[in-house]
């Protein structure tokens, strides 16, 4: 009896190895009608636009969905040959190239290229526009509700400097990531972002502690929720989340404050062992095609860089300043460059700041 | 040989805590004493600078804020969960199981949900503020959320069951005749209860603080949440270091000096339970 059952334990178990060995040789056979792309999940590049590209090509899409950079980055590190393509975020294609992970793009084979806004062309962190390729662009600033601040007896806010008068106690919300609130303080000193400098450095630390008082919440994921629900005024966030809260909530205004704000490129890179790779050119250049990129701004809800699609955005995403962005606008923002030059320290003063 | 026998059971699940909980530990452990590069990535390159910073004086208060909110977050389940587990353990089989459901029953729905549960019952637009304004009692809602006692609510909520179980199996294990003996010695109920069944359930106690004071210490969601990130706790601290940080050695740190802390709680907890044979690992 005890013998048969261990048998069957030993069958079971062989069975399912061979299975598994059977299975994963097929994918592998396979791989050369696949493309394996890896970003945010969400529908951040829509399932539509995908299966519309599949339907056309024959080219099967599998769309792993991470929820950080870092996290791309280590499954990259580690496994370089499983992936095709990934959207990461500005900073993380300077690292990726750096080390020497990205595939150097052959512009021969995008034709559709050309449709990108030179704007975005030779930024920090891609210098000659050999790795990378502008997909979704954001900027945070400030979401005021303008009546609820003149009810509490405050100057209208125009700027980050603004959010420091004494009225608003209790009543701002924040993107909770000490770099991006160095940031705020930085900017509204005049300074730039991730500045090194000691003595401005020690300048903004005291000025961010002045904040506080006035601080009802940090969050990162929601929040446009403080504002729609009435229970902050002001809220400095990224620019989906205010066109949300706006949705939300018609008297909700963005502001662009005056002392500059931060820009994120979340950019297309190619992994220098990708193993298809001329199906991820061709799905890049699908995607660079100017109505599939409106489509994609229009579903995802972000700025796109592809200027010919501007013609296929519909009305409202057009007349919407916080998608539609001015040029005076975008030549008021910078990028957070170095971050781990400043971080351990940013992050020691933003501790301080939350223990007060 | 019969014993071994009868251990054989014991390999897989020996293997399974060896491959699944051992290795990932020593990675760890291993990965605290490395150092990273200017970009960020990590360097096989011994130092001790992690730990050096561990105990820098705004990260010790880190940990004390950690252990004020697992040690009230333990009181507050104990004084909620006894009498729930004393009176469930009480109670006749059919209302007994009934009861156990019910305790049992937040399970089945994500925690996070439950947290987000919360936010809508807490709210300055929320269910509480609304009734109370509507029916006069205040005229202005009452700000609940976003501090340090909402965040105390939500760990409390959260991991009160464990307290209620663990106290429950204590009280039922309890042998009826000595509480007949106390009654017929001429004892109250009062006296009864502290002479004799709250002597006898403190291993049940013990065991529900360990099991409630170590997860609240890592419990960084609901201070995300019901905190609104107003104050920092080992948990949030750890994924900050991990996620946007880009610091695993630094998180590390943190993680390995988070697992002595909870050794030292359970090395407490098995000197309590040391006489008796009703704790959690026997």
């Amino acid at each position: 009896m005890r013998t048969q059952r261990f048998r069957l334990i030993v069958g079971i178990l062989v069975v399912t190895i061979a299975l598994g060995v059977i299975l994963s040789t097929n994918q592998v056979v396979e791989a050369a009608g696949e493309v394996n792309l890896m970003t945010w999940g969400g529908d951040f590049i829509p399932r539509a636009i995908i299966s519309e590209f599949e339907q056309e090509t024959g080219i099967k899409v599998n769309y792993k969905e991470v929820t950080s950079n870092e996290d791309m980055q280590s499954l990259l590190e580690a496994s370089p040959g499983q992936y095709d393509l990934a959207v990461v975020t500005d900073y993380m294609v300077d690292i990726l190239r750096q080390n020497d992970m990205l595939a150097v793009l052959d512009k021969d084979q995008l034709p559709n290229y050309a449709n990108i806004n030179p704007v975005y062309h030779g930024a920090y962190y891609d210098p000659d526009d050999q790795y990378s390729i502008p997909y979704a662009i954001s900027i945070s600033f400030l979401l005021v509700n303008p009546g609820a601040v003149e009810a509490l007896g405050a100057d209208p806010i125009t700027s980050y400097h603004d959010l420091w008068q004494e009225e608003l106690a209790n009543n701002v919300v924040l993107i909770d990531w000490s770099v991006e609130i160095m940031g705020l303080v930085l900017k509204s000193l005049g300074y730039e972002y991730n500045e090194t400098d000691p003595a401005k450095v020690a300048e903004a630390r005291e000025k961010l502690f002045a904040l506080k008082p006035n601080i009802m919440r940090f969050e990162t994921n929601t929040p446009e929720d403080s504002l729609v629900n009435g229970e902050a005024v002001a809220g400095f966030m990224y620019s989906n989340q205010a066109v949300k809260g706006v949705q939300s909530r018609p008297e909700l205004a963005p502001v662009f404050p005056t002392e500059g704000m931060p820009i994120y490129i979340d950019s297309w890179v190619m992994s220098k062992d990708a193993p298809n790779k001329d199906g991820a050119y061709q799905f890049l250049n699908f995607i660079m095609r100017p109505e599939i990129a409106a489509r994609i701004a229009d579903l995802t809800k972000f700025t796109s860089p592809n200027k010919a699609a501007e013609e296929y955005l519909p009305e409202d995403f057009k007349n919407n300043p916080m998608l539609n962005l001015a040029d005076e606008v975008v030549e008021n923002t910078s990028f957070y460059i170095g971050v781990d030059r400043v971080m351990d320290e940013y992050e020691h003063i933003y501790l301080e700041f939350k223990l007060r | 040989m019969q014993t071994f026998k009868r251990n054989i059971l014991a390999v897989p699940i020996l293997v399974w805590i060896g491959l699944l909980v051992g290795i990932p530990l020593v990675f760890v452990f291993v990965l605290s004493f490395l150092s990273r590069d200017s970009l960020g990535n990590i360097i096989v390159q011994f130092t001790l600078e992690n730990y050096q910073r561990v105990v820098d004086p705004i990260y010790l208060r880190v940990f004390l804020n950690s252990l004020l909110l697992a040690l009230l977050t333990a009181l507050v389940t104990l004084v909620i969960g006894y009498p729930v587990a004393y009176i469930t353990a009480n109670l006749e089989p059919k209302k007994r199981a009934f009861s156990i459901g019910l305790i049992m029953l937040p399970f089945w729905i994500s925690s996070l949900l439950r947290t987000y549960g919360w936010m809508i019952l807490l709210g300055n637009a929320g269910i509480i503020n609304n009734v109370l304004l509507a029916i006069g009692v205040i005229d202005r809602p009452v700000p609940m959320m976003y501090k340090f006692s909402t965040t105390l609510i939500g760990t409390a909520y959260m991991l009160v069951p464990f307290m209620i179980v663990a106290i429950f199996n204590s009280v039922d294990k309890l042998d009826r005749s000595l509480l007949e003996a106390s009654y017929d010695l001429g004892a109250s109920k009062r006296q009864t209860f502290f002479n004799i069944t709250l002597p006898l359930t403190i291993p049940g106690i013990a065991g529900g603080f360990t099991l409630v004071f170590i997860p609240a210490l890592g419990l960084f969601y609901v201070s995300d949440l019901l905190g609104g990130g107003n104050t920092i706790f080992l948990g949030n601290l750890i994924n900050t270091q991990v996620t946007r940080g880009r610091n695993r050695p630094l998180a590390a740190a943190f993680s390995i000096a988070m697992i002595i802390v909870a050794l030292l709680v359970i090395s407490l907890y098995s000197k309590v339970a040391k006489d008796d044979r009703e704790g959690l690992f026997q």
